[in-house]
């Protein structure tokens, strides 16, 4: 394994295990809640973040990750007294987060090949500090999910029935959005603002698809995201592809593969 | 100590236009109760200020003679909601739901009372819409509650399975002691296994025996005598 000898390499496999992880357990639960287009509007508001920490000279992923959680929770805010539907806030935030990086890199010159790696995304090019900050990241992720399996499952089936067993859906609510806006930042990492939403989707809707029960579908979510990411590394490194098309390449293939099962057994 | 009492309960989504109106009764316990109106007689929005999902305008709700507002029991509570809205893919299995609201061996006590153990381990929605029902009743059931609220459990199966829960409701009213508070469009069944019933059209029109409440259904909500009854 002569890939596995690279220090640049073996950055990206433990971060790539962790963004594909961490985005797998959101995507289950976002996609059930009906919140699967967030992943799509938050990591298009999150390019808005990126460039204006790079305007105002911050470090872009502690400050995208504040940036984006905000907007998330915003989002959830103006839609949950039903004031604003759900899909338009989105849309609202997705178009908002374009507009201001695109004014943002229209006003500052020179930051057009920067902002090509965020657009993109490369696996093998993480930082020891972008490292750190995913581990953190994931260590959040991974908390919140185990303390809230039980509350997010039930809350998935009934909102009625989750209030009456104690659940404040309001903060349960802005819980997932936080943790999904970071897990959308993690992913921007792994394969770029345009492709973070599918870290989210795609992995969740194969499980979905071939789940028989909601645990099962949860690990078979986290098995595909690894297996892909995994997949992704080893096409980019041997055959020079980019990273994060070869990535999510191979979730689009493997969620074709659990599509043609499902419809030959059924 | 009564159940549920309910006083002079005003409640408006819009703040224009009441969709309940100074609706008081009094709930005992293992009582039967089916409530009947019309649609949009206010019976869900009666149901979830009984359940705090809603606040009164004005009016007062108890439950086991505490004051909504200060009422935390909830675990005394066992609630079947109307649609469940859940998403196409949902997949969890029936074991899995039941392990959300109660322990390995309650959750195994509650599949054999309701003889739903066969299909523990299939997915919930895959299974009929009585056996739906019947999973959902079970985790109504979860926490042994004393007052069980059910929202039209009967709605949209066929004779077998409203059968079924009916019978099981009844042995849990007559057997248990369990005061069950039910709504249902099928006025036959409510007469047929209810103790009292509640004919709701924004404001109480009938509380009490079935047998009263014939002729105020047939007026108030223009049922016929064939549609009471079941028959053609």
């Amino acid at each position: 394994m002569e890939l596995l000898s690279y220090d640049f390499v073996q950055r990206g496999i433990l971060t790539g295990l962790m963004v594909g992880i961490s985005s797998a357990l959101a995507g289950v639960f976002l996609i059930l809640r009906r919140m699967a287009f967030l992943g799509a509007g938050l990591s298009h508001a999150a390019f808005g973040g990126i460039a204006l920490s790079m305007v105002l000279g911050v470090q872009p992923f502690l400050f995208t990750a504040f940036f984006t959680l905000l907007v998330g929770n915003l989002v959830q805010l103006v839609t949950s007294h039903r004031r604003v539907p759900g899909d338009a806030a989105i849309a609202l935030v997705f178009s908002g987060g374009v507009a201001l990086a695109v004014l943002i890199l229209g006003w500052v010159k020179g930051f057009g090949e920067y902002i090509f790696g965020y657009l993109f995304g490369n696996i093998l090019m993480v930082t020891r500090e972008e490292l750190l900050f995913t581990f953190l990241s994931f260590l959040i992720v991974l908390i919140f999910f185990s303390l809230s399996y039980k509350r997010l499952v039930l809350l998935s089936f009934s909102e009625e029935l989750a209030k009456l067993k104690g659940t404040n859906i309001a903060l349960m609510n802005h819980l997932l959005i936080s943790v999904s806006s970071l897990v959308i930042v993690l992913a921007i990492k792994a394969v770029g603002i345009i492709l973070a939403s599918s870290m989210i989707v795609i992995p969740s809707l194969t499980a979905l698809l071939i789940g028989r029960s909601f645990l099962s579908s949860v690990l078979i979510s986290v098995g595909v995201s690894v297996l892909s990411v995994l997949m992704g590394i080893v096409l980019a490194f041997y055959y020079d592809l980019p990273p994060s098309g070869a990535t999510v390449g191979a979730m689009i293939l493997l969620f074709s593969l659990a599509f043609l099962k499902k419809s030959l057994s059924s | 100590m009564y159940v549920i009492e309910v006083e002079d309960l005003y409640f408006s989504y819009d703040g224009k236009t009441n969709v309940l109106e100074g609706v008081s009764f009094k709930v005992g316990e293992g009582e039967f109760v089916g409530v009947v109106g019309p649609n949009g007689a206010g019976k869900t929005t009666l149901f979830k200020l009984l359940l705090s999902f809603l606040k009164p305008l004005r009016g007062s709700v108890k439950l086991f003679g505490k004051d909504i507002r200060h009422f935390r029991e909830w675990e005394r509570i066992g609630y079947v909601p109307q649609r469940l809205g859940v998403e196409q893919n949902f997949p969890a299995t029936v074991k899995e739901l039941l392990s959300l609201v109660a322990d390995r061996e309650r959750a195994k006590e509650i599949a054999e009372y309701l003889h739903i153990d066969f299909y523990i381990d299939q997915q919930f929605l895959k299974l009929s819409g009585g056996q739906q029902q019947l999973i959902l009743l079970g985790m109504a059931l979860a926490s042994n509650p004393q007052l069980l609220l059910l929202d039209e459990p009967t709605a949209g199966l066929d004779i077998h399975a409203q059968m079924h829960i009916t019978h099981i409701l009844r042995e849990l009213s007559s057997n248990e002691g369990k005061t069950v508070f039910m709504i249902s469009h099928d006025i036959g069944l409510v007469l047929k296994n209810a103790d009292k019933v509640l004919c709701l059209n924004r404001n109480v029109y009938y509380y009490g025996e079935p047998e009263g409440s014939v002729e105020v259904i047939e007026e108030l909500f223009g049922i016929s005598r064939g549609v009471r009854d079941g028959t053609p």
